[in-house]
């Protein structure tokens, strides 16, 4: 018995030992990240490690006043705000059709759909650049959000048309015959039931969508049309010889996420889990 | 609900898809998204982010005397602006006022038309330094920027350090490399220099000090008519030399980048810097103050003429459809005017203007580096002329080969051999 | 099947089934699809600007493989980037997998840890590379000065300026990033296994590493190459991450330059600058469209197969 006891503390002592460990690699970085932005360049020399002697938010102050770091945020949340909004709504109506209707093309279509799962979007950025010159949405956030649209519709149709088929068709039918429409099923049936499925689905592509770097560094020119992640990058060059400035940069980029990420966690790794399980 | 509802609401959603994909950019477009005011705006952009608040204060004095132009300074990080310049102003969004490298990399904006010439709208451009003029012109002499800065390579060195140490300023390569031991032997960090990143390799050190081992300015010239090719001796001396130097170098430096190199000799942690005059705000920033000094690439021996690479570095450009627009072309007569040189050297000393004129040159380090040109023979980079207009550019070439060397994975001779062959695959006059 | 409705005078349902597939596919197939098969056409053509319009044939694609500086960008980025892959798959699956069981176990502290390895992953890249550079930087970097600290002076090393070190040093990052995600699967694969069979192996007094590798780790195997396809497709289209840390140049001497980076340079930069112009720049993403779907159906076939034999256990 005795034994068995040893064991067993044994093995929480090394559970918590590796926990512990993976814990600080993941904290670490960005406890420092924190700190050095409210240390002066000074101090971050002398003191690389310790706490900043005193609070000191004078890097914040002149990121905000040497920047329109406000412009960037607005633009980076409706670019988020519209392209999920867009995914979901588009998503749930296809998948709609795809779970319900029989139709000749159905299924060529849902594979149709599907296939985006894998294919990367950027492999097609040469033409989208054009496109996006020719339909004059070049160097605005327009831009940003039909790509970021078009890149999370696969993922909703996906996993909103398998939500959609677990609902039993009874529920259709027994409206049907109370005399509701075709789309007022959806509307009046389906769609309740799917809240779970489309708030994971927003979930899921929020973080790609809010992150994305790779389009807004080939699309967007004017300071007024960039977002977040662009305008870090822009900011890390011009700041560059001020280390404070730098991280508070890379500061105001994160803690927005960071902080939007634990209030939602419960549902964020329920959302991405059932990503997980369905594909 | 009914079917007319439905109808009217799925409706509603496919107009909006259709109205983002087909006039959503008309709704925003961009940049401009704000009501245009009264006032014209105009925006000039550049690929130094660093000089926002200068050319703020520049462009306000231009503003003051013509209340009606508003002009707003937005510039791309260097990485992308070139990249960024082709697809913007193709796509007519573009900034009106453009910087515009010299030469080949510059070459590919008017040689696409997406610059206007500017001959005929700013005649007085006649009278800039024809060499100037060269940097952004044809071989017909269409003009398509005003030829407006240039910038210097040398050393700077941190007078603090050397006054501790009891050193003078050396002239020739021999002291250079004493005055090197004996800081290293001092215990001193000798060179602030890195070499993960290859253009302060290239444009700084070979071409900035490779140039009294090379020949100048007239090798140069016998390299774009393929009357010398890199492998010859003087070229491959000039990368030997430039090696020289590695061992002054930090310790790690193949990990220390172009800003690092910056702060470490900003911040008084290194006794030399090898770099560009366009530092010298940099460093003033960093808090280097009366201790910055600098001094011209050493010559071998006493008595030999200086090899100056004085970089023809910046021209100011009107974008494709701008040749109406009155705000930008009073802006771009501003341009070429002395006044604004002044106020352009004031801001942001170690940047040269070529606009004919008399100037206050008052920052004491920027005079030093003017005054180096009195008896020198000038040039500019090595290869950055008709020698970096195709693919594998010798830009590219000359900083991949000097990475590898100073990295140890190739000698000298072999660099200087990687950037010719590089070069013999398309430019014609070594191709035979 | 079961649940499809057919109504009888499926006519009056045409237009509804139009108006609700349409906008989905018309954003879709518009910003998505045709993108990608149009810029397998931009392939064929070479010139300047951004509507290059000489036909050229097949001559960009002879030109990537054959001709120098192209083959050897080519070829250098695809070894790269096979390396960067390796790098990162193993990492992601062995520590996922190995965190994944410790996480799955009762315990305090489990959920939090849960949800804190998740963290990293809703970070943007760019964030995370500058980070990891400026922690590495070796002048005054926070981990030279680690090493100091704790008297390890020896490894002290220039990390990112070493072509060795470069490569997998930009590999760890993106795994200390993206670790998150594969545990969220592996977890979530763990958590969906029956208790039943956890509970008769526990009965039947089991090890530790016996119950991992006879019952957690069978009915892991799609989620292995789930996880793998996404590492796989993620890694060959890797950009942000060699932008923040060794820039679009892939420093040190293109040490680090992968698919995403050679694809971009050779797109969009200047040729002064290691541009090729748009035609090649659309030949090198074909060739990454290419290989995505030639190594995610390489993956799905070996996993099906894998996935078949476990089950004939």
């Amino acid at each position: 018995m005795n034994m068995e006891r040893l064991r067993k503390y044994r093995d929480r002592t090394m559970l918590w030992a590796c926990l512990g460990a993976y814990g600080f690699t993941i904290l670490y970085p960005l406890y420092l990240m924190v700190i050095t932005s409210l240390k002066s360049t000074r101090e971050i020399f002398t003191d690389p490690f310790g706490l900043p002697e005193r609070l000191n938010l004078q890097n914040y102050l002149t990121l905000f006043e040497t920047s329109r770091y406000d412009l960037y945020f607005i633009n980076s949340v409706t670019v988020t705000a519209v392209s999920l909004t867009l995914i979901v709504v588009l998503a749930a109506h296809a998948a709609y059709i795809l779970a319900r209707y029989a139709f000749r093309f159905r299924y060529a279509l849902y594979l149709l759909f599907v296939m985006g799962l894998i294919l990367p979007i950027r492999l097609g950025t040469i033409s989208l650049l054009q496109t996006m010159i020719r339909y004059g949405t070049y160097d605005s956030i327009v831009s940003l959000i039909l790509v970021n649209t078009a890149m999370g519709i696969p993922f909703g149709v996906f996993i909103l048309t398998d939500f959609i088929k677990m609902v039993p068709s009874e529920l259709d039918n027994a409206a049907r015959i109370d005399g509701c429409s075709e789309a007022g099923i959806f509307y009046h049936i389906i769609r309740p039931l799917l809240k779970p499925a489309l708030a994971a689905t927003a979930l899921v592509n929020l973080i790609p969508v809010w992150n994305d770097f790779w389009f807004p560094l080939i699309f967007i020119r004017s300071d007024a049309q960039r977002t977040v992640p662009l305008a870090t990058a822009l900011l890390f060059g011009q700041f560059q010889t001020n280390y404070g400035l730098v991280f508070a940069v890379l500061t105001c980029a994160s803690l927005p996420v960071i902080f939007s990420y634990l209030l939602l966690s419960r549902h964020f790794v329920k959302s991405l889990t059932l990503g997980a399980v369905k594909g | 609900m009914s079917m007319r509802r439905m109808v009217r609401k799925a409706g509603v959603i496919l107009v909006a898809a259709t109205v983002l994909c087909a006039t959503g950019g008309t709704l925003f477009a961009g940049g401009s998204g704000e009501r245009r005011p009264a006032q014209e705006e105009i925006t000039f952009t550049s690929w130094r982010t660093e000089d926002i608040q200068r050319m703020q204060r520049i462009n306000r004095v231009f503003m003051e005397e013509n209340p009606d132009i508003r002009v707003i300074f937005s510039p791309v990080s260097d990485q992308e602006y070139d990249a960024q310049m082709q697809a913007a102003i193709g796509a007519g969004v573009g900034a009106e006022i453009v910087f515009v490298r010299s030469y080949d990399p510059g070459r590919v904006l008017y040689d696409s038309d997406l610059l206007e010439p500017l001959n005929q709208l700013l005649p007085q451009l006649e009278s800039f330094p024809p060499a100037a003029i060269d940097a952004w012109g044809t071989e017909e002499g269409t003009i398509y920027a005003i030829p407006f800065v240039g910038v210097t390579h040398g050393v700077y060195y941190n007078k603090g350090i050397f006054r501790k140490h009891n050193l003078s300023v050396p002239r020739t390569w021999d002291e250079f490399i004493q005055v090197s031991r004996t800081l290293k032997e001092q215990g001193e960090t000798v060179f602030a220099q890195g070499t993960q990143e290859g253009w302060p390799l290239y444009e700084v050190i070979y071409s900035g000090l490779g140039a009294n081992f090379y020949g100048g300015e007239a090798a140069r010239q016998k390299l774009l008519k393929g009357e010398m090719r890199l492998t010859d001796r003087p070229f491959v001396r000039a990368f030997e030399k430039a090696l020289e130097l590695e061992e002054f170098f930090p310790r790690d430096h193949s990990a220390i980048d172009y800003v690092s190199m910056q702060q470490m000799f900003g911040t008084g942690n290194a006794a030399m810097f090898i770099g560009g005059s366009w530092e010298i705000g940099i460093f003033e920033d960093l808090g280097l103050g009366d201790d910055l000094g600098w001094f011209p690439p050493p010559v071998e021996r006493v008595g030999d003429r200086l090899q100056y690479c004085f970089h023809v570095d910046a021209g100011i450009g009107l974008s494709r459809g701008n040749s109406g627009n009155a705000a930008a072309l009073s802006y771009l007569e501003w341009a070429s005017t002395p006044e604004f040189a002044q106020l352009f050297m004031n801001e942001l000393p170690g940047f040269f203007a070529y606009t004919p004129g008399n100037y206050d040159l008052n920052h004491p380090v920027a005079s030093k580096m003017i005054d180096a040109a009195q008896d020198a023979d000038l040039t500019v980079r090595t290869v950055w002329q008709h020698l970096s207009a195709q693919v594998p550019s010798g830009n590219e070439l000359m900083e991949e080969a000097l990475i590898l060397m100073y990295n140890k994975a190739i000698s000298p001779q072999e660099a200087a051999a990687k950037v010719q062959n590089g070069l013999n695959s398309w430019y014609p006059a070594f191709r035979n | 099947m079961n649940h499809t409705t057919s109504i009888p005078g499926t006519r009056s349902v045409w237009p509804m089934i139009a108006l609700f597939t349409v906008p989905a596919f018309l954003i879709y197939g518009r910003f998505l699809l045709l993108p990608i098969i149009q810029s397998i056409g931009v392939s064929f053509y070479s010139g300047p600007g951004m509507n290059p319009s000489e036909f050229v044939g097949f001559d960009n694609y002879r030109n990537l493989f054959t001709r120098a500086p192209y083959n050897v960008r080519f070829w250098n980025a695809l070894r790269n980037n096979l390396i960067f892959f390796a790098i990162v798959m193993v990492i992601q699956n062995a520590f996922g997998f190995f965190m994944a069981v410790l996480l799955t176990r009762p315990g305090k502290g489990v959920h939090t840890m849960r949800i804190l390895s998740f963290l990293p992953t809703t970070l943007s890249v760019i964030v995370v590379g500058f980070l990891f550079n400026m922690i590495l930087n070796p002048t005054w970097g926070i981990f030279n000065e680690m090493l100091r600290i704790i008297g390890l002076e020896q490894f002290i090393h220039p990390w990112l300026g070493d072509p060795k070190t470069a490569l997998p040093i930009v590999s760890i990052a993106v795994s200390w990033q993206f670790l998150g995600e594969s545990i969220l699967f592996y977890t979530a694969g763990i958590d969906s296994i029956s208790p039943e069979i956890l509970e008769a192996g526990k009965i039947d007094g089991v090890s530790f590493f016996q119950e991992i590798w006879h019952l957690i780790l069978p009915s892991l195997v799609p989620i292995i190459g789930i996880v793998t396809i996404m590492i796989f497709v993620g890694d060959f289209t890797q950009f942000d991450i060699v932008y923040a840390m060794t820039t679009t140049r892939g420093n040190p001497a293109y040490g680090t330059d992968i698919f995403g980076s050679l694809f971009y340079r050779a797109a969009f930069q200047s040729p002064s600058r290691g541009g090729w112009g748009l035609g090649m720049g659309a030949t090198v993403s074909t060739i990454m469209s290419l290989m995505v779907f030639l190594g995610v159906s390489f993956w799905l076939f070996i996993f099906n197969r894998q996935k078949k034999r476990f089950f004939q256990d």
